[in-house]
């Protein structure tokens, strides 16, 4: 018999916080994370702005040494995950060791540490390149740091799968958990892409909003978005079996409820024009769901032209005439796109949607576009009741994937 | 210039909040200091860039304790000085 999957913890570190419960609050009170771009000197990019994790401090969760030697996209990772370990008040030790695992993934893992060694390689030549290039490097850095930090033993992997990174993440431990191959997963996703190769790339495909002049330009489903705005951070949940959960008295968050990906197998960039792939994961995700129970979606809205409107389509096309009584909203307005952190700080914020009522805005909203009709909870958070929420993530690469997070209950 | 400090320099760069106190030259690099493989790399490295000098990997073989570093250092620029 199937377990059902609950989370017992979370953590975050984003560009409106360095917790789950500051990011929430200023959230729901539509406070901007984008401001100019620190991290690095980007007086000659096009691109001057970015919703950067500010005030971050990785020696805070972890020795200077390792600290040294681990990406910034691992140090948030590593602190996002006690964060989260320790919501859940869960302690590993040597009879349960095995019994939990870890799947953090990142969107494009330790850009900025190969940025640095490319030039170091470049300006002094090869015997110059520092040996933690690699490891640092490598995108399961972030999942491998934070299995040495929480000695947990079990499956220890890296997702990569884009901007829908996080997302999958906890739909794959939904289903390692759900049937019952773990009893508890920590999992999510963190990236850290402002740099200057990450802004300049993302530039040039296209992605990015060029209107640097405003801090106000991330700016989902409205007429005059052109583009994300990057963002950084880590978003982190621990997943247990709810009768490992209950065993333990611990208090439940949210129950994940459902989770379907499915891939547009049409452009590495572009979301499929018909949104048939888009539409499956949804449906995929409310398997078991009546679809009439769906009272909050949590966008990708990324706030790029093609992505807002495709996915507006899709979801019309998954709810019908109802769709315009759920109301939508992108957190990406205030927080930017982080990337492979995206989804796994969406589905905590949909877990605090349906544990406090609270429906986070799209900000930025101005000028509404007529092809994006839905309820976008515009500039406001507003107070909703909401039983079952779905967060949709959508990828470079054509990764559609779609999570149903619901609040918990008994039966 | 003095050596021993700028080995101390050097090895605090790469084991940042390391006890200084502890970089003796008696301290293994290994158990003492916990420099591992990739530490003894970067080591290499900041040990070139402080005293301007390449170090070969077969010269770096020996090499278990500070004090080792510190007559690798001496004999490398005693060459360098009667060149």
């Amino acid at each position: 018999m199937p377990s059902r999957v609950v989370v017992t913890g979370y953590g975050a570190i984003t560009p409106l916080g360095l917790s789950v419960d500051e990011t929430w609050s200023n959230l729901i009170a539509g406070i901007n994370g984008i401001g100019p771009i620190t991290n690095f000197d980007a007086s000659g990019f096009n691109v001057k702005i970015a919703g950067e994790a500010k005030n971050f401090d990785p020696v805070k969760y972890m020795d200077p040494v390792t600290a040294k030697y681990s990406d910034r996209f691992t140090q948030f990772a590593v602190s996002a995950s006690l964060q989260a370990l320790q919501l859940a008040k869960i302690t590993i030790n040597e009879e349960n060791k095995y019994d939990f695992g870890i799947i953090i993934g990142s969107g494009v893992g330790g850009l900025g540490t190969l940025e640095k060694q490319v030039e170091v390689l470049n300006a002094r030549g090869p015997a110059k390149v520092s040996p933690y290039i690699v490891p640092m490097r490598i995108a399961d850095n972030a999942s491998g740091q934070t299995s040495i930090k929480t000695q947990i033993k079990g499956f220890n992997m890296s997702m990569v799968s884009s901007c829908s990174t996080g997302t999958d993440a906890i739909g794959l431990a939904y289903q390692l958990i759900k049937y019952g191959e773990y009893k508890g997963m920590l999992v999510g996703g963190a990236d850290a892409a402002i740099t200057r190769i990450g802004v300049a790339g993302f530039t040039q495909a296209g992605a990015l909003t060029r209107n640097a002049d405003t801090m106000k330009d991330s700016r989902p489903f409205d007429a005059k978005r052109d583009g994300f705005v990057i963002g950084e951070g880590a978003g982190v949940l621990f997943l247990e079996a709810l009768e490992h959960a209950a065993a333990r008295g611990i208090p439940i968050l949210a129950e994940i409820a459902g989770y379907g990906a499915t891939s547009d197998a049409y452009h590495i960039t572009h979301p499929s024009e018909n949104g048939d792939s888009g539409t499956k994961a949804i449906q995929l995700a409310l398997r078991s769901i009546n679809p009439e129970d769906v009272q909050y979606i949590n966008a990708h809205g990324t706030s790029t032209p093609l992505n807002d409107l495709s996915e507006t389509r899709v979801i019309k096309r998954v709810f019908g005439q109802k769709a315009y009584n759920i109301p939508v909203s992108s957190i990406k307005s205030m927080l930017g796109h982080m990337l492979g952190a995206a989804g796994a700080v969406e589905a905590i914020v949909c877990c605090k949607v349906v544990q406090e009522g609270i429906l986070p805005p799209t900000i930025n909203y101005e000028f509404p576009d007529t092809e994006c009709d839905l309820d976008y909870v515009p500039n406001k958070a507003r107070e909703k009741n909401v039983g079952t929420a779905i967060s949709n993530s959508f990828g470079f690469g054509g990764h559609n994937s779609v999570l149903t997070i619901k609040k918990f209950t008994n039966s | 210039m003095n050596i021993i400090d700028d080995i101390k320099k050097a090895i605090c760069k790469v084991q940042p909040g390391i006890n200084e106190a502890k970089i003796v030259p008696g301290a293994s690099l290994k158990e003492d200091l916990e420099i591992d493989s990739l530490g003894r790399v970067e080591l290499t490295l900041a040990l070139e860039d402080t005293f301007n000098f390449y170090l070969q990997d077969e010269e770096l073989e020996g090499i278990v304790t500070v004090s080792d570093i510190i007559a690798l250092v001496e004999s490398k620029l005693k060459v360098r000085n009667n060149a």
